[in-house]
């Protein structure tokens, strides 16, 4: 196939996929027996209608962003790591820690001591599993896995023993004092000092994977480990170092999650995004630009379905469903092509 | 506190917990066992699981019947497999991808139907399967009670468990799905039709993983709630890793995990300081410890998770 046929055949999935997901959608919301055009204003005026509707799209995009960041990172070094929901909980642990361990220590030094300790334990969490996968060969995605779910109940123990608010009796921290928050930006809003800080995470995630040579190993190494090893590319220092890097970013989402928004640990804090990341980064062929795109589209659905659900009683399940068909709709993009190949056209 | 633990009257009321609780994750990781040594590794299993939980609940509701419910969390587990199928197996892709885009999407089609169904007001449980005690086993102290009161369908999975061990040990037909695990290409040239047993092999973790499911539903609790299997289905993969891929592997290592779950119910009961959280995280890393002791002696298949393609080299 010619290149020029190649680009065309890609538009091609991406016009049917986009249109498949609309369709499916508006099927989705007849079946609840609503107008899918009445829904689709809602969807618009929820997203639109306020400031805050509309700063809430960055609130819910911030996390997304950095793990779906973290995800996309070691996706292209070949490490599939699933752990980014694991990482989120170091991160935010560590981030409680430090926040309410060191309360003598000014507020600007305290957030950046946070963040640097739960850039750090999540990186090192991660690093556990790359070990696992460079020294012994097993599967990092597994081993990911096991490591949530150890994170996850740990964090179940933390708040009700050393964590735990000495003032009360629900299984949650103390409340981070306002030194160590990290300050709303806009009034009205919930717009905070975190998102612009994803962001800017995101451009050095970009310049570092697009425009250094640390970032052209790393690729080496996922596109194809021998060669990249043949040409004197250290493939364990690249795994290890971008699986470091994949968790440092998850976990210091974690990180914002307790200095912005809910300011104090509990459970359930991560809202499962460590797993949405993981979409996320496939859905934008871990291109770092590509995550805060598809992150950003992915918050806006669901700050319009909250709203869909609200008023018309759609569920807002139907955001799962969506990033779900749209995955299977990428990897399946062949049977699209049915026709294509009738013609005798289709090459692979 | 040991004085507590041993007497027969905690052993037999723990030993019946972890029985209960390993149930889904033994019917899981028996369906996950045998897609992995076919060489599918289906993460979605949590997918198929939640599917064949949703479904089993609203065959029973509509059909009023247990066995109904129970068929319709098979086609619904299956369904699931068969999409990752249709995605690794016939597109070749990978089989990580897809797997958690399964889970992703199943999350969101059985909370949607659910919430369709419902109508916002809440489900009355439906019925559950009755325990039916083995004259005779039942009336072993300790073990009878937890292993010989049960339900039809923990029956159905001891015999599961030991056909699965003969026909990998001693048939033609098992022999053949080990070597389409471990060497897809060899087995080709043997004759073997690679993707037509691995096809197989979805079509039983689809119905296993959803009988895994529907157990929850029809046997402990009578209702569905949404993302119930919350994380059942990662444990049923590393069930099978602590298993060793094998089916009394896999019965041990979910009787391991339900134990420990068990265990910290228990032990609450009768006031022991220990955090359960502590307790639950236990299996988590006695299966990371197993995967480190495995090294040298790897048990896992060959193939696993490398897509077949005919003819590829």
């Amino acid at each position: 196939m010619t290149a020029m046929t190649h680009r065309k055949q890609t538009l091609l999935d991406v016009v049917t996929i986009c249109l498949l997901t609309v369709v499916i959608s508006a099927l989705l919301i007849l079946a609840c027996g609503a107008s899918p055009v009445e829904a689709a204003s809602l969807f618009v005026k929820g997203i639109f209608g306020t400031k805050a509707s509309f700063a809430e799209i960055f609130v819910k995009a911030c996390p997304l962003i950095l793990t779906g960041l973290g995800c996309a990172v070691a996706f292209r070094t070949g490490f599939f790591n699933i752990g980014a929901e694991g990482q989120f909980y170091v991160g935010s642990i560590a981030a409680a820690m430090v926040a309410l361990g060191l309360p003598q220590v000014p507020g600007v030094v305290r957030i950046i001591l946070c963040f640097v300790a739960a850039f750090v334990c999540g990186g090192i969490w991660a690093l556990i599993a790359a070990v696992f996968k460079t020294r012994f060969n097993i599967s990092e995605i597994i081993v990911t896995i096991m490591l949530n779910y150890i994170v996850i109940n740990f964090l179940g123990y933390a708040v009700r023993s050393f964590l735990m608010d000495p003032a009360g009796n629900v299984p949650q921290s103390a409340k981070i004092d306002t030194a160590a928050q990290l300050p709303n930006l806009i009034t009205s809003t919930r717009f905070h000092a975190g998102i612009v800080l994803a962001f800017v995470l995101a451009a050095a995630v970009w310049f570092l994977m697009e425009k250094t040579t640390v970032g052209y190993e790393l690729k080496a190494v996922g596109l194809n480990q021998r060669a990249a090893a043949c040409n004197g590319v250290p493939v364990v220092r690249s795994i290890i170092s971008s699986a470091f890097l994949s968790g440092g970013l998850a976990a210091i989402a974690g990180g914002i999650e307790v200095l912005a928004i809910q300011k104090k640990l509990m459970e359930g804090i991560s809202g499962d995004c460590g797993y949405t990341a993981v979409l996320i980064a496939l859905v934008a062929f871990n291109r770092p630009l590509g995550v805060v795109l598809v992150a950003i589209l992915y918050a806006a659905m669901e700050v319009g379905a909250s709203s869909m659900q609200r008023q018309l009683g759609v569920p807002s399940a139907i955001v799962s469903i969506i990033i779900g068909v749209v995955v299977v709709l990428i990897l399946g993009k062949e049977l699209l092509r049915w026709y294509g190949k009738k013609n005798g056209k289709e090459g692979a | 506190m040991v004085q507590e633990i041993l007497t027969v009257g905690f052993l037999t009321a723990f030993l019946s917990a972890a029985v209960r609780l390993a149930m889904p994750l033994m019917y899981g990781g028996l369906g996950e066992m045998i897609a992995e040594r076919a060489g599918i590794l289906n993460i979605g299993m949590e997918g198929v699981m939640l599917s064949g939980a949703f479904f089993s609940f609203a065959g029973a509701w509509y059909f009023h019947s247990i066995p109904m419910g129970l068929l319709c969390g098979i086609l619904g587990g299956m369904v699931v497999s068969l999409l990752h199928g249709l995605l690794s197996i016939r597109l070749a892709k990978d089989q990580s991808v897809s797997g958690l885009a399964l889970n992703m999407l199943m999350l969101g089609v059985t909370s949607f139907l659910y919430k369709l169904m419902s109508a916002g007001q809440s489900y009355q449980q439906v019925e559950t399967l009755p325990s039916l005690a083995i004259p005779g086993l039942s009336a072993i102290p300790v073990i009878g009670e937890a292993f010989f009161n049960r339900d039809i369908l923990t029956y159905l999975l001891y015999v599961l468990i030991i056909a699965a061990f003969f026909f990998y040990r001693s048939t033609n037909w098992g022999l053949n799905f080990i070597a389409v695990g471990e060497h897809p290409r060899a087995a080709e040239s043997a004759g073997i039709p690679v993707n037509r047993y691995r096809w197989i092999a979805m079509v039983l973790n689809g119905a296993l993983g959803g009988i895994g499911g529907a157990y929850l539903v029809l046997v402990q609790l009578g209702v569905f709630t949404e993302n119930m299997i919350s994380g059942r289905g990662y444990i049923a993969l590393a069930a099978v890793i602590l298993g060793r891929y094998t089916s009394f592997g896999v019965f041990g290592a979910a009787l391991l995990f339900g134990a420990a779950n068990a265990l910290q119910i228990r032990l609450q009961t009768i006031g022991v300081e220990i955090s359960p959280y502590l307790l639950a995280m236990l299996p988590y890393v006695i299966t990371l410890a197993a995967m480190l002791g495995a090294i040298g002696k790897n048990s896992q298949p060959e193939g696993l998770s490398k897509p077949y393609i005919k003819g590829m080299r």
